[in-house]
């Protein structure tokens, strides 16, 4: 098996721990991460069908913000914090990259650079949060949005945690680039919460009044 | 199988500097810390909380219950706490601090983290070896299987006793959703805890999981998210059956919320398990484990495991959303809103369906892992078996529908998803068919795993058979909701999925305890549940088929001999029950030494010693053969072979010629 030879090389670094090359064990923590995206992509499915559901079924008319109490939410702040997402990812990937051909100061630069932009995207979510102009009772899209961003927000935090995390370790030295696999997971996580924020941006933008104008009364259930 | 050299030596291992004693902070944690700490979170959580809703404006907003959101917010943000103030106390984030703080465990910290050469403590605290998680999700499930079959018992006496009424209706109903959840949680985890986390490594060839510290957080996050649960049954209970439906989760008492957090922890502790399970399998099989010679209890957990990673986040969204709509009143399943009901059964049936194979499978590969153990034959048609599980596997993703047919959502979808909920049983039969034919002609050796094999075919032949007619959507506008519905989940969940984990659990339990399980107290256990079992879902087939109604507490005198004859039933499977925990907690103390082998089986861990030692091997193995390869070759099998030679002969000839 591969991931069980002597540990002789000097090349490679070894998992303190295992005693295992690190290449075996980031193939197992690169696997990992993957699954772990793969079941955060469900969630995300989940909060978008869920807008999608609530927008074509526009339920007792009620999915477009109460008329007079509240308003859509403007849409470019979604684009704005999801800019700066994106160019976060973009800098840790070239980083890695950098890191790869040995430019540790370059890692180090990245991932400060990155969480910097990702507190600020962090920041802007919150922002966005508190001034909507709608509160959440305000309806189907008032929910779904509210959701939308409150779990943009949750991943930005995760998001700080790792990037700050990689700058911590490259300082450390635990990022390095006979061992750069951390940097590279963290890189492919973002990439991952870009593409769902970008779901989420598309989503809010395209989707706002309800195709179902003339939507039946569905009752109301209440006591 | 044949074995090489290739084990680590921390001396030639660069070691980042030790800081204090291996092991750090997580020296002073265990399970008191860990409660202590999630008591005082949660009132710290609960009183912060109350002055910040006093204190803002739209507080006094209220629910559809008329319940103000003040209070749902204060019990939310208590559980919270709970549940944050626990995970401290036991110490799981010590390790995303460390990360983060750029320091690295030594090899020492994952020796003393792992629980090596310490004693019982090592069961209460955040340990990270495999076969501890192993046995603490084996205890964990008793207990829930205790509490679960309490309420069970409950349920059956207030059917039973027609002439008067025991409880007050709606603590019935709230002991019916308890259980149900309580049950369906317990069922879940009882293959892939215990057997999955102690036994899959080991059958894989590997020392450990692939993420010790994340197998850790799955224990603990589950132990976390059943106080919650429990506690409902004190604020008003849970009142609308396992599955929660809205918008009568929304109308509940504050003992909704219990459940509702229950769910999302247990949905991270489920999260996390399967990409260890899967990342396991995947990347520390053995040298020479091939997908072909992968035992077939690896590719039940490997499936099983997909199923839950991927279905899971639905059904966690569907209680974040509804928590939200009760805390926040957001308006995702609140119809008056703009909240839509049938959102919520989608989201919840996505899971909820494939959840019945995330417990039948494990159990049902299980039990075909130690089938060719005790007939002495190679599993019949292994590439059968694996189909049948990934076809089990694929076709769950499309039949959750069915749950579905009498709300009136989107009609035009029942015929496709009757075809579709039919021919998942296609695969399924595929394991039936495994297991009649590795057992044909053979002698099976007449232990208790054996026998559970039995009684699993019996039950899942039932099962199944009352499940296609369910499916069929006439069938079903005539039987949904009665009580026929309760007796064909009983006879798949607990007839196929609990028998079959019984059986497992008594095949894996020398390995995992280092005695043998008690046969005789144990057979005796099983068989008595087993007949408890026939009598109560047999009764209740009837029942059903004379209309009689799930979840109602008083009925017509026309059920009530069926009913009579259930809850005697459901009072012998209480008393098998008890006799086989009973055979469980002499054994784990008494019972016969087993040997490494205990039953003479293939698989790599009849390959180290019992009780199996802190890296389970001294040298790692390396497979040279199938994990099935008893008795002699199956005569055509010999056959296919020379034919196959003769063929590669030919085609050799005419290449040279």
């Amino acid at each position: 098996m591969s991931d069980t030879t002597t540990n002789s090389s000097v090349e490679s670094a070894l998992s303190p721990t295992t005693g295992e090359p690190v290449e075996v064990t980031g193939a197992r923590d690169k696997l990992g991460v993957w699954m772990i995206i793969v079941s955060c992509t469900t969630g995300t499915i989940a909060l978008l069908v869920s807008y999608a559901y609530l927008w074509s079924l526009n339920v007792n008319g009620a999915w477009a913000p109460t008329p007079g109490h509240a308003n859509w939410a403007p849409v470019w702040p979604f684009w704005v914090i999801f800019t700066a997402m994106f160019i976060a990812t973009l800098i840790m990937w070239n980083g890695y990259r950098g890191l790869s051909k040995g430019n540790v100061g370059g890692m180090k630069s990245a991932a400060l650079l990155s969480s910097l932009l990702l507190l600020a995207a962090f920041i802007g979510q919150v922002v966005q949060i508190a001034t909507f102009p709608f509160g959440p009772a305000d309806g189907g899209y008032a929910s779904a949005v509210l959701w939308l961003a409150i779990a943009n927000a949750i991943w930005l935090f995760v998001a700080i945690f790792l990037a700050t995390a990689i700058f911590n370790r490259t300082r450390a030295g635990r990022v390095a680039q006979e061992n750069p696999n951390h940097a590279r997971l963290v890189a492919m996580f973002m990439t991952y919460l870009c593409v769902a924020s970008f779901l989420g941006c598309v989503f809010t933008t395209v989707m706002q009044e309800s195709p179902n104008t003339n939507s039946p009364p569905f009752g109301t259930f209440s006591q | 199988m044949s074995t090489a050299v290739a084990i680590h030596e921390e001396a030639h291992v660069p070691q980042p500097k030790q800081v204090g004693r291996p092991g750090g902070f997580l020296r002073r944690t265990n399970f008191l810390t860990a409660l202590i700490s999630g008591v005082v979170t949660a009132g710290v959580f609960w009183v912060v909380t109350d002055k910040i809703t006093t204190a803002v404006a739209g507080a006094g907003a209220t629910n559809s219950m008329a319940l103000p959101s003040g209070l749902n917010i204060n019990i939310t943000m208590m559980y919270i706490g709970w549940v944050i103030g626990f995970m401290a106390g036991i110490g799981a984030f010590a390790g995303p601090i460390r990360w983060f703080l750029g320091h690295d465990l030594t090899h020492a910290d994952a020796e003393y983290m792992a629980g090596k050469d310490m004693g019982r403590e090592k069961f209460w605290k955040f340990t990270t070896d495999h076969k501890v998680v192993g046995i603490q999700y084996l205890v964990v499930t008793l207990i829930l299987f205790g509490f679960g079959g309490l309420l069970a018992m409950l349920i059956r006496t207030e059917l039973g006793a027609t002439w008067t009424e025991v409880f007050n209706p709606n603590f019935y109903n709230s002991i019916i959703g308890t259980h149900g959840i309580v049950m369906v949680i317990a069922m879940i985890i009882v293959i892939s805890g215990p057997i999955g986390n102690f036994i899959v490594p080991i059958m894989c060839g590997a020392r450990d999981m692939a993420f010790p510290r994340l197998n850790a957080l799955s224990i603990w996050l589950l132990v976390a998210a059943v106080p919650p649960l429990v506690s409902n049954l004190l604020m008003g209970g849970i009142r609308d059956g396992w599955t929660v439906y809205q918008p009568l989760a929304d109308q509940a008492p504050i003992g909704m919320i219990g459940y509702q957090i229950c769910i999302i922890t247990f949905a991270f502790s489920t999260g996390i398990a399967s990409v260890n399970l899967i990342t396991t399998i995947v990347r520390m099989r053995a040298a020479g484990m091939t997908w072909s010679r992968t035992p077939i209890l690896v590719y039940g957990i490997l499936g099983s495991s997909i199923m839950g990673l991927v279905w899971f986040p639905m059904y966690q969204y569907s209680q974040i959303l509804a928590l939200s709509d009760r805390t926040l009143l957001t308006s995702f399943f609140v119809p008056a809103s703009g909240g839509s009901v049938w959102l919520y059964e989608n989201l919840f049936w996505l899971l909820g369906h494939p959840e019945v194979y995330v417990i039948v499978i494990p159990a049902t590969a299980g039990m075909l892992e130690y089938l060719p153990v005790f007939v002495r034959k190679p599993l019949f048609s292994y590439r059968l078996a694996v189909a049948g599980i990934f076809g089990v596997v694929g076709l769950s993703a499309v039949v959750w529908v069915h749950h579905m047919y009498m709300t009136g959502w989107a009609p035009q979808s029942n015929y496709p998803f009757m075809l579709s909920t039919e021919m998942i049983s296609i695969p399924f039969s595929f394991l039936v068919l495994v297991v009649l034919g590795t057992m044909w002609r053979g002698k099976p050796w007449k232990r208790l795993p054996m026998m559970a094999v039995y009684a699993v075919v019996w039950n899942k032949v039932i099962g199944g058979i009352t499940g296609v007619f369910l499916s069929d959507t006439p069938v079903d506008q005539y039987m949904h909701g009665s009580m026929f519905v309760v007796a064909h989940f009983h006879y798949m969940l607990m007839g196929a999925g609990l028998f079959g984990a019984m059986g497992v659990t008594a095949y894996f339990f020398p390995k995992m305890i280092g005695r043998y399980l008690d046969e005789f107290w144990g057979s005796v256990g099983f068989w008595t549940a087993f007949a408890g079992f026939q009598v109560t879902f047999m009764s209740m087939f009837v029942a059903g088929l004379q209309g009689m109604p799930r979840r109602v507490l008083q009925f017509d005198s026309l059920f009530n001999i069926s009913n009579w004859i259930s809850t005697i039933g459901a009072y012998i499977i209480g008393i098998g029950m008890l006799i086989f925990l009973y055979a469980i907690i002499e054994s784990w103390r008494n019972g016969i030494p087993a040997p490494d082998n205990p039953w003479g089986g293939k698989t790599l861990e009849n390959f180290t010693t019992t009780p199996v030692p802190h890296e389970n091997f001294p040298v790692l193995p390396v497979v040279t053969s199938g994990p099935y390869d008893f008795g002699t070759p199956d005569p055509y099998e010999l056959a296919d072979d020379a034919i196959m030679q003769q063929t590669e002969g030919a085609e050799k000839v005419s290449a040279q010629s």
